[in-house]
């Protein structure tokens, strides 16, 4: 076992999925996006339909009961943005394909669209995905799911999720509301990180 | 080398964390022209934002594993994984920045562990050529320099100190006095955490304000003692100590003599340049100091930098690590429990009990040390922890439980630092296939734990989980026995006395070069059992005392 937890809080980034040599992603890889299909999405990462199944995942990830949900908390819009930063290009190569083998594998063991499907069924489905082992592409798929879509229900607010800190509010975390290094209004992580490390230099 | 040169200085520096900045800081002082290259940017304290996203999840501190990766496998018969274990916060300050600031000294019997032991087979350990005793005074500085608080309190492995600490405490959560009840009524004594971080006002710097958001974070308000916040502006305030950022180190070249000459370094726009020293300091991590010596090659140094005989990057230490968690729920045990309604970040308890066992009736004799904490509050580290994945994970209405039982739970939980054996497949090579984003090739890992240390590791998580358990809490929670904490790293430039069997002298100066030194982890022939930040900065201050009086001697 590695740790990091020293410093406390994990910077474990990513998690494993971070960890495997950076190559096309193997199983759920297949066909690539058809060009048209990409300039009439309104999403940056994914087509319309693509989009649709994400927020579809991602909300039985976090469904909405009594507590707010993924799509409550915008996490659909938080991880189509995420993943258009460099620091998650690989994550994306990773997880884009996979999209639509999700749907493909809906089709194949609930004869319907993934987002077409029961909620039971779409359980069915995603936890084919979670126990298909060690280092496979679906694996890989659920991973990183789950990883951004608790990042966009508990990230702050400013990278598109979480919205109105409603995520929060489920578990609890109250230490970002009255000190001096808490996000100032206008604050943007994504810009902030992109600044903090090109600094106005080329080599970045 | 074609690089255009920097006007030459006296001393040039690679790294500006631990081992780095005391340099740099005693230099400056005795008035010697220092340039110190530091591969990450330099931020300003407004810049540390309570952003777990940004802090903790991308590359603000630590490069993405395909920019620049860390190979890693679990022994020499295993395939290598690119990942970013073993980097530390790449920015001014290091990993001193983003630190939890646990401040310990090593005891004396750490500097004389294989006397103490014996032999282990399997295991290469080395007394060090100093003593507790030569490193105490700048354990004095040390603490006094970056501001330490604290309170040394009697107890049988407290190590010989002149005085306290140079700051009071911090507050302490009442839960604190609970494990001190708990752990007197097992017949042992819990002590008081020390910690790098201001209590009160101290030069300049304000106290703590217990944000609660502190390792893993940059501190917003300077009360953390990195290097950053305190040696590095008092080294700048010298007028003799320039502070060059994001300036990548790729090579040490060497005179006619083979004495080093410069360092060639890349700059944030992809520009070599040449700073020629008359003294060349390399303090960059265990891991990235070994890879810089042994990228460094030339006619007269065909293995590496140093390496003559072989020995840089072997002998490569983390910090053995265990870990048991103890769920309180507030709901529920709020009566039992009364101190579950305070909310304080700072638990600070440690046991030190099993430093070193009186004999070998558990099948190990160098244990470590226990310190107790509440889980940190980062949420979404907390999240991914009860999502898991695989065939233990959950999603839906069995996570969403999970994040609420979360917000009804207080989570106290130890971790370990024990001695880690050095062994022969445990070290640090350079992959010349695989490169970084500057071209470099990277450092490369090979780690296999001694049985010894999973052995006494696996008994101190025990010991802890007998306090846990005595707290009476809702749920416990084995995290492991067997891992390492891989921020914390040693060993692969050893100091010794004998040139076949060490890199370094005793004055952290590579043998046959009359002018390179190292000075971050690398220097230690045994880990100690405790965090090693405090010992970086106490034997960086050692070390630059030597050599402030050797230059002014000298040339």
């Amino acid at each position: 076992m590695r740790h990091l937890s020293f410093m406390g809080g994990g910077v474990v980034l990513l998690g494993s999925a971070c960890k495997d040599e950076p190559k096309s992603p193997s199983k759920p890889a297949t066909t690539e996006v058809p060009p048209t299909q990409a300039l009439t999405s309104s999403h940056k990462t994914f087509t319309n339909e693509e989009f649709a199944i994400v927020a579809a995942a991602a909300e039985r990830i976090l469904p909405k009961d009594e507590d707010v949900g993924a799509l409550d908390c915008n996490v659909p819009d938080y991880i189509d943005r995420a993943l258009q930063t460099p620091q998650l290009s690989q994550m994306k190569e990773q997880f884009v394909p996979g999209v639509m083998a999700l749907n493909r594998r809906a089709q194949r063991l609930v004869k319907t669209d993934f987002v077409k499907a029961t909620p039971a069924q779409q359980d069915e489905v995603l936890t084919t995905f979670k126990n298909s082992g060690e280092r496979t592409g679906e694996n890989k798929f659920y991973e990183i799911l789950v990883v951004l879509t608790l990042e966009g229900y508990l990230g702050d607010p400013s990278y598109g999720g979480n919205k109105d800190r409603a995520g929060w509010g489920v578990i609890g975390f109250k230490y970002v509301d009255h000190m001096p290094a808490d996000p100032k209004a206008g604050y943007d992580g994504i810009k902030q990180l992109h600044d903090m490390k090109c600094g106005g230099g080329k080599g970045c | 080398m074609g690089a255009p040169s920097k006007d030459a200085v006296d001393v040039v520096i690679v790294g500006s964390g631990a081992g780095g900045a005391p340099m740099a800081l005693e230099l400056g002082r005795a008035g010697f022209k220092v340039v110190v290259l530091e591969k990450g940017a330099w931020y300003k304290r407004e810049e540390f934002v309570h952003d777990e996203i940004l802090s903790s999840r991308r590359n603000f501190f630590m490069p993405m594993p395909w920019d620049e990766p860390h190979l890693w496998r679990t022994g020499p018969d295993q395939p290598y994984a690119r990942t970013n274990e073993a980097w530390t916060a790449n920015c001014v300050g290091g990993g001193t920045v983003h630190m939890s600031g646990y401040f310990y000294r090593l005891k004396p019997i750490d500097f004389r562990l294989k006397t103490e032991v014996g032999e282990i087979p399997g295991a290469n350990i080395a007394d060090w050529p100093i003593s507790y005793k030569e490193l105490e005074p700048f354990y004095d500085k040390a603490e006094e320099e970056l501001g330490v608080s604290g309170n040394a309190i009697p107890h049988k492995f407290l190590e010989p100190r002149k005085k306290n600490y140079p700051m009071p405490p911090l507050a302490e959560h009442p839960v604190a006095f609970e494990i001190d009840k708990v752990c007197k009524a097992l017949g042992w004594q819990s002590i008081p955490t020390a910690r790098g971080i201001a209590s009160i006002g101290y030069k300049g710097r304000s106290g703590c304000t217990y944000c609660a958001l502190c390792g893993s974070y940059g501190c917003e308000n300077n009360a953390k003692s990195s290097t950053l916040a305190s040696l590095i502006p008092a080294a700048v305030e010298t007028g003799n100590v320039e502070i060059r950022p994001r300036s990548m180190a790729r090579e040490i070249t060497v005179d006619e003599n083979g004495n080093a000459k410069s360092v060639i370094y890349i700059d944030e726009n992809g520009l070599e340049h040449e700073q020629r020293a008359k003294v060349v300091v390399v303090s960059a991590t265990a891991v990235e100091s070994a890879r810089l010596l042994l990228n460094s090659t030339s006619s007269r140094f065909p293995k590496g930098l140093g390496n003559d005989n072989g020995l840089v990057g072997k002998n490569l230490v983390f910090s053995s690590f265990g870990q048991s968690r103890a769920t309180f729920r507030i709901s529920k045990q709020k009566e039992q429990h009364p101190w579950l309604g305070t909310e304080a970040p700072f638990v600070n308890r440690s046991l030190q009990e099993f430093y070193l066992m009186p004999d070998n009736r558990f099948g190990f004799r160098k244990g470590g040390t226990l310190g107790f904490m509440w889980q940190h509050p980062n949420p979404i580290f907390a999240a991914v922890n009860m999502a898991k994945k695989g065939e233990s994970g959950v999603f839906g209405k069995a996570l969403k439980d999970k994040l609420r039982d979360y917000k009804d739970s207080r989570i106290l939980e130890f971790e370990i630092y024990g001695e880690f054996l050095s062994n022969p497949d445990t070290r640090v090579e350079v992959d010349s296939k695989v490169k970084d984003k500057f071209g470099l090739p990277v450092a490369a890992v090979t780690i296999k734990r001694h049985p010894l240390d999973l052995k006494m590791t696996k008994f101190l998580v025990e010991r802890g989980e007998e306090v846990l358990s005595a707290m009476k809490p809702e749920k416990m929670e084995r995290i492991g026995t067997a891992g390492e904490t891989t921020i914390l790293q040693g060993g692969t430039c050893r100091f010794g006395n004998d040139p076949a069997t060490s890199v370094l002298d005793k004055n952290c100066k590579v043998h046959g070069l009359k002018n390179l030194y190292v000075v971050d982890g690398s220097f230690m022939p045994t880990s100690g059992a405790v965090p090693f930040t405090l010992t970086i900065v106490a034997n960086s201050f050692r070390v630059a005392n030597a050599l402030v009086t050797k230059m002014k001697a000298g040339s």
